[in-house]
């Protein structure tokens, strides 16, 4: 939409301003020849506010040829061309209104004009146009600054909020509330193991905000977090949660979208281990085998423990991502069986 | 009354060494009340709750084996109980609505004795049924059944439907039988009727609801009597309505 024509009171304003060139046109007429001053203002109102209009529609070809990607040469050519073509039209506009207006007894000074004063009248409707061009340049360019500030804004929210839907969609609260529930009972019996809870719990959170805004990482980095998670976690379920992680370094360098593996894990203690009275090992491995990057966790469940129980959520949500991102053909296979948990990932490798 | 009488026995049920620990720390700090176990699964839950009958509960919901709420479900004992968990929705919204005592993790001491202070008032007026509502409610929510909890003496046995034969109704009690062996217990056969799938457990009489799975033949005993036969051999009566549901079925 055009900027000037949407905004009443900027159209308002600039159609004043025709208007008052209107007038200085008039008093050039009436000073210059010897046209009476109600036919100059009669005749070169109508005009200028005419052109006024004619004018807005240099915003167009100002939009064609942009600034930044227009050469100074083109520019020029470009307006010379326009503004003679409107000026013509303008003056051409001017001749008939002239001549249907000088018809009529209170206007007939009009046909005193002098050929001088139409060729005066086609160079200010050339320097007009030029004008309104650059007006509309300077509205294109200000629209643009303000659009980039809105884009920077709108982008930075979003990464916000990517961040705290990360978080949400990671942190489990049943996790998070009995994590403080563990610190609140270890302040009493055990202050140093509160304060090592915190700062465990602290860094996973951190760690994840921080994920919620990559698209790759490390796959070392999210073992880590993983290696967190766990710490946490055995804080609670103490001896009955143990881990065993058997991932070479060659294979740390691959880069995985991130908390990818995080969940594998979560749902291996909370769908595995949480069931169990005497726990049991949750093993992780992972290898680099013909372009693919291979992740294995396998953890025992009980095979009688309840199954409805919105379980699975985080793997529907490892599977969900992974369909968005299809094209790399990542996939989730999870098998149970009697009483041996196991979920394997495989991903196409990427690496730095 | 003597004074000893006045000691309220209470059993804690959670599978988290640390937060049993906060509330004996809490529970220490009233001479009141004395913990005669500590449980850290659902089937030892069963047992000491049968065998102690304790005045007061402190109950998680999330454990191995049974959660707080089929822990509740298969005591004949009614305990003032005081829920304790992190974090679920669902119980909360039937804890608020029945007005049960339950207690957030992690929680303050204010809290704490709040709850026990309202516990103690129930347990004067001795009223409970605001309990079982709320298992009754909880339980409702988890269609179909997936596995059936049934209590012989202090032993719990869970069993997957898919193993159940068939159930039979037996006065204020059903025999469910499953993997050769027959189990009682206090239920009405048309609230289990309810909770089953309907796409394989059939009531196909008064008295009975078969897994259809197990099911062999059907032969026509009388004039307008059937008689389903099992796989392993077992005979059952099929009522007119049985048998249409069943035709339905098949």
């Amino acid at each position: 939409m055009h900027p000037i024509l949407a905004d009443r009171g900027a159209l308002v304003l600039y159609l004043v301003v025709f208007l008052l060139i209107g007038l200085i046109l008039a008093a050039l007429l009436n000073v210059s020849g010897n046209v009476l001053w109600g036919a100059a203002i009669l005749f070169s109102a109508p005009m200028a506010l005419l052109y006024g209009l004619m004018c807005l529609s240099s915003w167009y070809v100002c939009r064609s040829f942009p600034l930044k990607t227009t050469g100074p040469t083109q520019i020029i050519a470009v307006f010379m061309v326009a503004s003679i073509i409107s000026s013509a039209l303008w003056i051409l506009i001017g001749e008939v209104l002239a001549s249907l207006l000088s018809s009529f007894p209170f206007a007939a000074s009009l046909s005193n004009r002098s050929s001088t004063q139409t060729l005066l009248l086609g160079g200010a409707g050339i320097g007009l146009y030029l004008l309104a061009v650059a007006i509309h340049y300077l509205v294109i360019t200000l629209e643009q600054s303000q659009d980039t500030e809105r884009r920077t804004l709108e982008l930075k929210i979003l990464a916000q909020s990517a961040e705290l839907r990360a978080l949400r969609a990671q942190i489990n609260p049943h996790f998070l509330f009995n994590s403080l529930n563990s610190i609140s009972a270890l302040t009493t019996k055990d202050p140093p193991a509160a304060r090592s809870m915190t700062l465990l719990l602290a860094d996973f959170l951190r760690q994840t905000l921080k994920f919620g805004t990559e698209d790759l990482i490390p796959l070392g980095e999210e073992v880590s977090l993983c290696r967190r998670f766990i710490n946490i976690e055995q804080v609670r379920f103490g001896a009955r949660l143990q881990f065993e992680e058997q991932v070479p370094d060659a294979a740390k360098h691959y880069l995985i979208p991130p908390l990818l593996l995080q969940p594998l894990i979560e749902n291996a203690i909370t769908h595995g281990i949480a069931h169990l009275v005497n726990g049991g090992v949750i093993v992780l491995n992972a290898d680099v085998h013909a372009d693919r990057l291979r992740i294995h966790v396998e953890n025992p469940c009980d095979p009688e423990r309840p199954r409805q129980q919105k379980g699975g959520l985080g793997l529907e949500n490892v599977r969900k991502r992974l369909d968005a991102i299809s094209e790399t053909e990542a996939r989730l296979d999870v098998k149970e069986d009697n009483s041996t948990f196991v979920t394997d990932l495989s991903l196409p490798t990427f690496k730095k | 009354m003597k004074p000893i009488s006045k000691t309220i026995s209470a059993v804690v049920v959670d599978d988290e060494t640390l937060a049993r620990e906060v509330l004996r720390e809490h529970i220490a700090s009233h001479p009141d009340l004395s913990i005669v176990a500590e449980c850290s699964n659902g089937f030892d839950a069963v047992k000491a709750i049968t065998e102690l009958k304790p005045d007061l509960v402190f109950l998680d919901i999330q454990m191995p084996k049974l959660n707080g709420f089929e822990v509740l479900e298969l005591i004949d004992h009614d305990p003032t109980v005081i829920f304790v968990t992190a974090y679920d929705q669902y119980a909360l919204k039937a804890f608020e609505v029945h007005a049960v005592d339950y207690l957030l993790k992690p929680f303050s001491k204010d809290r704490f004795e709040e709850a026990i202070a309202h516990a103690k008032k129930n347990l004067e007026r001795g009223s409970s049924e605001a309990i079982q509502k709320i298992v009754a409610t909880v339980r409702a929510n988890d269609q179909p059944l997936e596995r059936m909890l049934i209590r012989e003496g202090s032993k719990v046995y869970v069993i997957p439907v898919e193993k159940i034969d068939y159930v039979e109704a037996q006065d204020d009690y059903i025999s469910v039988r499953a993997e050769g062996k027959n189990h009682l217990k206090q239920h009405r056969l048309s609230n289990l009727e309810k909770s089953l799938d309907p796409a394989r457990f059939v009531r196909i009489h008064r008295k009975y609801i078969l897994n259809v799975d197990r099911l062999a033949r059907i032969e026509l005993y009388a004039k307008d009597s059937r008689v389903a036969i099992l796989k392993d051999g077992t005979q059952l009566q099929v009522s007119r309505a049985g048998y249409d549901k069943l035709k339905k079925l098949l």
